[in-house]
């Protein structure tokens, strides 16, 4: 059991794409808080070894936080985590596929094929080839949990980042579709739908994306979405980290194939 | 430590199935809860049977009756000074038909149990919360407030329009720390399923086995959602970390709904 937790995850062992920062560090925490042991994963290999330290974690055998290296956009990577997971902690109980962001900000008239690509692999590829992997080793098992960070892109759109709504539209039916095929073995599968959260990830792609949406610079692009929320404000990794730490464990067995919004009241569906 | 020490709730409904449930849920979480029905006996029962002196009340009241919702809500905040939490829980349908055959008391009916309810309990909670600028509205839709069966149409008019009402509600009190949210189960084998379901399943011309059946083979777990499922989620809509979600109808229901 970890600290201030209940111990609602015990034994069990988690794998995040991203989680060396933002949502899928706050998810990572919150695990280990619960009990669970995690893989968090990101490019950067300082960065890794920060961010297990940061987490009470080590390079010993006995560390509850491992990282793995590597780039969520590829095949390898992402099939790659649910291996170490497997190897490292003997099982996954929880697959986050949690990497993911704005790659390309343009109109869809202006879009070129190369930068549409990098879209699909990091928010939609990534996606699939992580939860495949996943669920060839849940499926057995009969048990299991996949979470995809999803947004409310995944049932908005706006102008200047096609790819991003598309892509995040892609891996709701996604999930809705692997809900249906592991319905009955244990495994659920649902998405998180946050509304903007000032993360690392928004605020270096942020400005870019606020000149291809045609707004005034980075604090109008936040301004923008949180107007459009019932709270005026944007979200908060915490938010997030509640919802996944609850879906993931045993209260949650009924749900499954959800679009679990935590937008402030931003989607109206 | 609990999620929700501190806290205050009134549960309408609350002596048995979900809001019973949840009513644990929030007293194992640290908060006091008020539970209502109509008839006292089942209240002291459910009382006894929660064990929790003091941290429980009971109200006794018709949620059909405008009066009585709103004396359910000055009864809470005279009993333990506040409101903090307010899940409208109840309702049912009766009477059920295809719409061509329909009667006026039957949708009127339906409309006061589920839709006029959830409206009179959320005035009158909104009336504490937002001066007090904090607070957790949820309400008791449905896999039917997003979705519609036939011949049961009174339920699903009432059960979206209680959505309609949670959107509305939440954008207007968004900045004042109050959330207000729909929970949407699939179906559930409360004891009020157990009365209602049979003459829904008549009037869909199913047997009761067969209705239930129609509900799990919607969903992608085949089987029915329990109540404990639902409470788990008030928890966490009406804790801090729930802060952030407002406005939303959570699917409880197995995979059932398409949105």
């Amino acid at each position: 059991m970890g600290k201030n937790g209940m111990g609602k995850l015990d034994g069990r062992v988690a794998a995040i794409t991203g989680g060396t920062r933002s949502i899928g560090r706050a998810m990572a925490e919150a695990f280990l808080a619960e009990g669970a042991s995690v893989v968090v994963n990101g490019r950067n290999a300082d960065k890794g070894a920060t961010a297990v330290a940061e987490m009470g974690g080590s390079d010993n055998a006995d560390s509850k936080v491992a990282f793995f290296a590597g780039d969520a956009s590829d095949q390898a990577t992402c099939e790659g985590i649910v291996d170490f997971a497997i190897e490292r902690y003997g099982q996954l109980d929880i697959c986050c596929l949690n990497s993911g962001g704005v790659k390309a900000t343009a109109p869809v008239a202006q879009m070129s094929d190369e930068e549409w690509k990098l879209e699909v692999d990091w928010n939609l590829n990534h996606v699939f080839w992580g939860m495949r992997r996943a669920l060839q080793h849940m499926i057995p098992r009969e048990s299991g949990r996949v979470l995809v960070t999803s947004s409310i892109e995944g049932k908005l759109g706006k102008p200047g980042i096609p790819g991003y709504s598309a892509t995040k539209h892609a891996v709701n039916g996604l999930v809705k579709a692997a809900a249906r095929e592991v319905g009955t073995r244990g495994i659920t599968v649902n998405a998180i739908l946050p509304g903007l959260i000032e993360t690392d990830i928004v605020r270096e792609t942020g400005p870019e994306s606020a000149v291809a949406m045609g707004l005034d610079g980075y604090d109008a692009l936040i301004d923008m979405f949180a107007q459009e929320s019932a709270i005026k404000r944007p979200n908060r990794v915490e938010e997030v980290a509640a919802v996944a730490m609850f879906l993931a464990s045993d209260a949650a067995r009924n749900i499954t194939g959800s679009m679990f919004p935590v937008d402030g009241g931003t989607m109206p569906y | 430590m609990g999620e929700l020490d501190g806290r205050v709730a009134c549960i309408t409904g609350g002596t048995r199935g979900i809001g019973r449930a949840t009513a644990e849920a929030f007293l194992r979480e640290g908060a006091q809860v008020v539970i209502n029905g109509r008839d006292p006996e089942k209240g002291a029962r459910a009382l006894a049977e929660m064990d929790v002196g003091d941290n429980a009340h009971f109200i006794a009241g018709d949620v059909k009756q405008r009066d009585d919702c709103e004396a359910l809500i000055q009864g809470t905040v005279d009993r333990f000074g506040k409101i903090d939490i307010l899940f409208a829980n109840a309702g049912g349908a009766s009477n059920h038909a295809p719409i061509v055959d329909l009667t006026d008391d039957a949708m009127q009916d339906s409309l006061l149990w589920n839709f006029w309810h959830t409206f009179w309990t959320m005035r009158a909670a909104l009336g504490h919360m937002i001066p007090q600028e904090s607070g957790r509205i949820i309400t008791m839709s449905s896999v039917e407030g997003k979705v519609g069966k036939p011949a049961i149409s009174i339920y699903v008019a009432a059960k979206h329009a209680i959505n309609g009402l949670t959107k509305s509600a939440a954008q207007e009190v968004g900045p004042m720390g109050i959330t207000v949210n729909s929970v949407c189960p699939g179906a559930i084998e409360t004891d009020i399923m157990a009365v209602e379901g049979p003459p829904a399943a008549e009037a869909m011309g199913l047997t009761y086995d067969e209705l239930l059946n129609v509900f799990a083979e919607e969903s992608a777990i085949k089987r029915l959602n329990e109540t404990s499922d639902v409470a788990e989620v008030c928890v966490l809509l009406a804790s801090d970390a729930g802060a952030g979600i407002t406005g939303s109808m959570i699917s409880i229901d197995g995979g059932s709904s398409p949105y």
